[in-house]
């Protein structure tokens, strides 16, 4: 039962990424919240949610690019994190990163679906129920995709990291910090987005002393 | 301007812009979404079925835009629509907003908004704070700024129609973009120090660590996007590699 359930939250959040109101439930932090509060382990599902989240900052969700699917990665990877042991969170991110490229090949497939749905205005004047049903069949389709998608990386991951985290040999601390040490590519790239480190080098370490400070502080 | 509009269908086609991605495909893009979102305005507007239905192919085309700011375009062509414009006219207007709209939002949103909300709810889960306090600040912080910009965007392009250009010039996208960057590139430096002195941060890892983190954020820093994909699948091959030694450990 479980695995409908979160598998129906695979296919809400994947439409929230570009095809219904992007207000962002579909990014990996609140993705791995919300499957973390739908699966019993809150703080887990956080905690994996956040590592992806990290990961994925520079992928953006622009209608023709094909990204990483950080919503249904994130659904898949939760899932399969359990309680969210060091090992398991190392396995079940890895998961969702290799998940979150399969899924976003399906977008792909979606979208050459999508171009057979809505009316070709050059096929001459259609009606306003032809595209009407065009268009809300692609919404459904984006939405039955993202539960397919899901439920399959459910099943494939689930066992898979079960599996193998009894014999997970690193200790959390380098666990965490192998985790960390690849998401840090996303930070270069975006100080290199924003207009590098010399542009912004001094808003750059304020906020880094105001962090040192805050969490000395908490 | 739009008295032939009332309120109802004008609300009914900022809310559909909230779809107007449903259909994106290869051949119009946002032509479906955008023809969809315009079908409240334009069944009020029309009476003829003949003029409705040439109207509705040509909001079919090929379009292309930030999903957001694309309400510019839409507010604007209804406001088209709406005071009789000829076909080309509205062809053409719509043909030169793509572009602006979408490299505007892009930056705007999707290069700075977007990461830069991101940045602030990883530094607050990363010092500390409980999780959903992260959650919940970065959908509030981030849907103001995009609800904003949609009901912005709508409301710019029905009042202006064709010239807004202007307005958007006037509105200085560009220089909001410079500014957020500032601010984004501050709450990046506070990330960083999350990470390093957080609960299960790299400091809390040990020095190598710490050492391969920066040389990883140098070579995002240096080699831009395409280093994104060696970083990652450079995890999932240790991470499968660790597991595998595990198995015979």
């Amino acid at each position: 039962m479980e695995i409908v359930l979160v598998s129906l939250l695979g296919g809400l959040l994947a439409l929230d990424a570009t095809s219904v109101g992007q207000f962002m439930t579909s990014r990996p932090l609140v993705a791995g919240a919300l499957t973390g509060w739908a699966v019993g382990e809150p703080a887990a599902g956080v905690a994996v949610g956040a590592i992806l989240e990290l990961y994925l900052l520079v992928s953006y969700p622009t209608g023709g690019s094909r990204f990483p699917e950080g919503s249904t990665a994130t659904v898949v990877a939760v899932a399969a994190a359990g309680t969210g042991s060091p090992g398991a969170l190392a396995l079940a991110v890895a998961a969702g990163l290799v998940w979150g490229q399969l899924a976003g090949a399906s977008i792909t497939y979606l979208r050459r679906a999508n171009a057979r749905l809505v009316p070709d205005p050059g096929q001459g004047p259609t009606s306003t129920r032809r595209l009407a049903a065009g268009h809300l069949g692609a919404v459904l389709l984006d939405f039955v995709r993202g539960v397919v998608v899901t439920f399959a990386g459910v099943l494939v991951v689930r066992p898979l990291v079960g599996g193998l985290v009894a014999s997970w040999p690193v200790p959390p601390g380098a666990t965490f910090g192998l985790l960390l040490v690849g998401g840090s590519v996303s930070v270069g790239i975006l100080l290199r987005d924003f207009g590098g480190f010399r542009r912004h080098r001094t808003a750059f370490v304020v906020g880094l002393a105001l962090a040192l400070l805050g969490a000395r502080l908490l | 301007m739009t008295e032939r509009l009332s309120r109802t269908a004008l609300t009914s086609a900022f809310l559909r812009s909230f779809l107007i991605q449903g259909s994106w495909n290869y051949r119009t893009m946002l032509g479906g979404g955008f023809a969809f979102a315009m079908l409240p305005a334009l069944r009020r507007i029309f009476t003829d079925s003949a003029a409705m239905d040439a109207s509705l192919q040509r909001h079919l085309e090929h379009f292309n835009a930030h999903p957001y700011l694309c309400n510019v375009a839409l507010g604007a062509a209804v406001k088209l629509e709406s005071e009789g414009a000829d076909a080309e006219t509205v062809r053409r207007f719509k043909l030169a907003v793509r572009g602006p709209l979408g490299s505007l939002g892009d930056g705007l949103v999707w290069a700075t908004w977007l990461p830069g909300v991101s940045l602030l709810a990883l530094t607050l889960y990363w010092i500390g704070l409980p999780g959903w306090v992260a959650v919940i600040a970065f959908l509030f912080v981030y849907n103001v700024g995009h609800v904003g910009l949609r009901l912005w965007a709508f409301r710019v392009g029905l009042a202006d129609g064709r010239e807004v250009g202007g307005r958007l010039a006037r509105a200085d996208l560009g220089g909001w973009t410079s500014k957020l960057q500032v601010v984004a590139s501050l709450l990046l430096g506070a990330l960083v120090g999350a990470m390093l002195v957080g609960a299960d941060g790299l400091a809390a890892a040990g020095p190598v660590w710490v050492a391969l983190a920066a040389i990883a954020c140098l070579a995002g820093l240096f080699v831009g996007h395409r280093a994104w994909r060696p970083a990652a699948v450079t995890v999932v091959v240790a991470v499968a590699g660790l597991s595998a030694l595990g198995l015979f450990l």
